[in-house]
């Protein structure tokens, strides 16, 4: 009995992955728990497991994005018959504005059409297309042929650079067009300046699209997996309802305090930061304060009780948030030790899924640059971010006198569908006071 | 304009160049009462006398050390070396001497030599008879290069030559001699490093050289007809190098073809290339394609020669690649 391998869902919130390569080709054997094939989320590039044994009959989607439940590839014994088709392409996908496919295309979708079904003649364990298949044909064959236009796209990645004419990039890019959404009708499928042109026009034709012509000295990114993830996921964070609080705190407490765990280091131990230090604090006032440490999800808040701390790290391929979970379970050590192993794996590209999945809260900490204080944009579903600013010695009232003062300016950012100002307040005041005390907390 | 052929072409240029300026002799192997191999300088004896067509002993070292020395001394030599395959014999006075006096006396001295010599595949000569060793000669500074493709061209070029102060080796193809064509009535120089454009085209540059030149236009014809449109370009001087027309002409077209009868290996194609894509980078709309003769010694078997050298077919075969589709 043929399995189908289906695009898992690996964490909350994922709808869809990107198939960057099969490590098995098709006719291979595989094992179940052996590794499958790259694929590219939100969040982390991973290997996926095979979850069945047999022999890898048919990949169905050799590469791009795929919808989380979308079949994949087919898992069986030796001919069996294989009659899946691919999926539609996800909505919003780039290869939409890939143009429809030409006569050329149809032809070689026909003639690959043609020798799937040869094959499994062959194989002598052809089964009789139901009824509801041969209805569905001309809709399914229209798939095939987009996947087809697909497969043709991505036979020009392969390499994972878009082979086209330095005449055809320079226009790409004159007119701030991805060449990777073109299909090249060049020698073995090289993107030849007619591409782009008949990019353009089919562009042009849909107004507003691309309105303007040359646009030089523009440099052109392409969005990466990660970043096409913060990008949609900050567009959503747009979508909620948010009011900012901000507090400044006293912070010689804190540094005081830092400075004599510094002291106390053993050999090797890393060394904790203030961040490391207002993890833990903000720990404990989540727990105090339940509304804050939550996620809207689906219409309903769901609180937590153990605080999951993100830490917003910059990365050179984007923002990332790996969780330090149950925080306020763990020591000032314990947390320096664990943010450090997740921040240099994340510099280096090599969290897993699980790092990042599971936060209640995230606190983005730009102290380092300088910045006096500013406002993060909420990370969804979590309803609530602290933004921390840099702790520097600062003018303020003490016991009606003006003194020099470390201080430390934080804004919290509340979702106001599942926080008032009321209860963002208290926790604020709480993390204030655990900042100017931290002893209360350790 | 009266038409002339190719051979009538080179002799007319002497003959002005022996009658405006008497410095100028010419000097090489049976070019006297012969009229030499290819019947090029038949004529020039009784009108200009053996002191100034000399026949020479079978030695090219000697023929091109005499001329490096005449020039030096004042004189205008244009000397023959029969078979361009014997430049070889006279690679060390070319190479070594006559490129290098100007540059090494500090301009003292200059070589105002033309060395005329002929080549190619076509009637069958074999291995040592018949090479295109043009691109050699383009790899040494101090040493000029022209290949002339029509009877307008050579005969202005070899009058520009032997004005040139400096060594110039001029290279005729001996298939092109009985060609005809027009020339103006007035013997005006052709500059040296002025590329000429045959025909107008947008969608593919031909770059040739020598009978390629005429293979290309045919094959251009040839194009059109599947609705290619080609423009052909010959540099006619290698060296000095019409970078602007030939780069030009490619920015337009986003597309290249060379095409020469030497060996593509290390070829003047090779160079053209190399230009062409510094130049003309972020025009081009696919590879540069280079037609030459296959990698050997050309037979002596006729059938097997025609194999190995090109033709309007295989330019015809590269054009096709360039605006090829998957």
């Amino acid at each position: 009995m043929a399995v189908e391998v289906k695009l898992p869902r690996l964490g909350q919130g994922m709808e869809a992955g990107t198939i960057v390569r099969w490590l098995k080709s098709e006719g291979d054997q595989v094992a179940k728990g052996e590794p499958l094939y790259e694929l590219d989320t939100d969040k982390v590039t991973q290997e996926v497991e095979a979850e069945a044994d047999g022999l890898l009959l048919k990949i169905v989607v050799s590469g791009g994005e795929v919808d989380v439940g979308s079949t994949v590839a087919v898992i069986g014994a030796e001919g069996e018959e294989v009659s899946i088709q691919a999926p539609a392409a996800p909505s919003g996908t780039d290869t939409e504005e890939a143009e429809k496919p030409s006569e050329k295309d149809v032809s070689r979708a026909d003639s690959s059409s043609a020798e799937t079904q040869a094959a499994s003649a062959e194989s002598g364990a052809l089964e009789k297309p139901s009824d509801d298949k041969s209805q569905g044909r001309e809709g399914a064959d229209r798939e095939a042929r987009a996947e087809a236009g697909d497969a043709a796209v991505a036979g020009a990645k392969e390499s994972g650079r878009v082979k086209a004419s330095p005449l055809a990039r320079r226009k790409a890019r004159e007119r701030g067009l991805d060449l990777s959404t073109l299909r090249g009708t060049g020698p073995d499928g090289r993107i030849v300046a007619e591409d782009v042109e008949r990019a353009v026009a089919t562009l042009t034709a849909a107004p507003g699209v691309l309105a303007e012509q040359p646009a030089p000295e523009v440099e052109v990114v392409e969005l990466p997996s990660i970043r096409r993830t913060i990008a949609r996921r900050l567009s959503q964070a747009w979508e909620a309802p948010v009011f900012q609080l901000t507090v400044t705190a006293d912070a010689s407490e804190l540094g005081a305090t830092r400075e004599r765990m510094l002291g106390q280091l053993a050999e090797g131990e890393v060394r904790p930061t203030v961040n490391d230090l207002l993890t833990r604090l903000v720990a404990a006032a989540l727990v105090r304060h339940r509304p804050v440490n939550a996620l809207f999800v689906d219409g309903r808040i769901r609180r937590y009780s153990a605080a999951n701390v993100g830490i917003a790290v910059a990365t050179p391929s984007g923002l990332v948030v790996p969780v330090i979970r149950g925080a306020e379970r763990r020591s000032v050590r314990e947390i320096a030790a664990a943010r450090a192993d997740l921040v240099s794996r994340a510099r280096d590209g090599k969290l897993q899924r699980e790092d990042l999945d599971e936060g209640t809260f995230t606190i983005s900490n730009l102290g380092m640059y300088g910045i006096d204080q500013f406002v993060a944009v909420l990370n969804p579903p979590q309803v609530a971010i602290l933004a921390v600013g840099s702790i520097a010695d600062r003018a303020r009232a003490v016991d009606g006198r003006l003194e020099l003062r470390p201080t430390l300016t934080m804004t919290l950012t509340c979702d106001h569908r599942a926080i008032d100002g009321s209860e963002g307040a208290e926790f604020l005041r709480t993390v204030k006071e655990l900042v100017e005390a931290p002893a209360l907390a350790l | 304009m009266p038409e002339v052929t190719y051979r009538e072409a080179v002799r007319d240029a002497l003959t002005y160049a022996l009658r405006t300026d008497e410095r100028v002799f010419l000097m090489g192997e049976d070019i006297a009462e012969m009229g030499g191999s290819m019947g090029v300088t038949q004529g020039l004896l009784d009108e200009f006398g053996p002191k100034r067509i000399r026949n020479t002993p079978i030695s090219e070292m000697a023929i091109v050390g005499t001329g490096i020395g005449s020039a030096m001394q004042g004189l205008r030599p244009v000397v023959e070396i029969m078979y361009e395959d014997f430049l070889t014999l006279s690679m060390e006075q070319l190479v070594n001497q006559a490129a290098k006096h100007r540059t090494m006396s500090g301009g003292q001295l200059s070589v105002p030599l033309t060395i005329r010599t002929q080549g190619g595949a076509g009637w069958s000569p074999g291995a040592q008879h018949a090479q295109q060793l043009e691109s050699w000669f383009v790899h040494v500074p101090g040493l000029k290069v022209v290949f002339a493709s029509t009877p307008e061209d050579v005969r202005g070029l070899l009058w520009a030559s032997i004005q040139d102060e400096n060594p110039v080796v001029f290279f005729e193809h001996r298939t092109l001699y009985p060609i005809k064509g027009e020339i103006p009535e007035e013997l005006e120089p052709i500059p040296l490093g002025k590329a000429r454009i045959h025909r107008e085209g947008e969608d593919v540059t031909v770059v040739a050289t020598g009978r390629l030149v005429h293979e290309s236009l045919q094959a251009a014809q040839e194009a059109e007809n599947d609705g290619i449109s080609v423009q052909v370009v010959d540099p006619r001087t290698l060296q000095p190098l019409d970078e602007e027309t030939i780069v030009g002409s490619v920015r337009k077209t986003t597309r290249c073809v060379t095409a020469h009868e030497a060996v593509t290996r290390g070829g003047f194609g090779a160079e053209l290339a190399a230009v062409i894509q510094h130049g003309a980078f972020d025009y081009l709309d696919a590879p540069i394609e280079r037609v030459g003769a296959k990698f050997g010694p050309l037979p002596f078997a006729p059938a097997l020669e025609q194999w190995v050298v090109p033709h309007a077919a295989d330019v015809l075969d590269a054009i096709r690649r360039t605006v090829a589709r998957s």
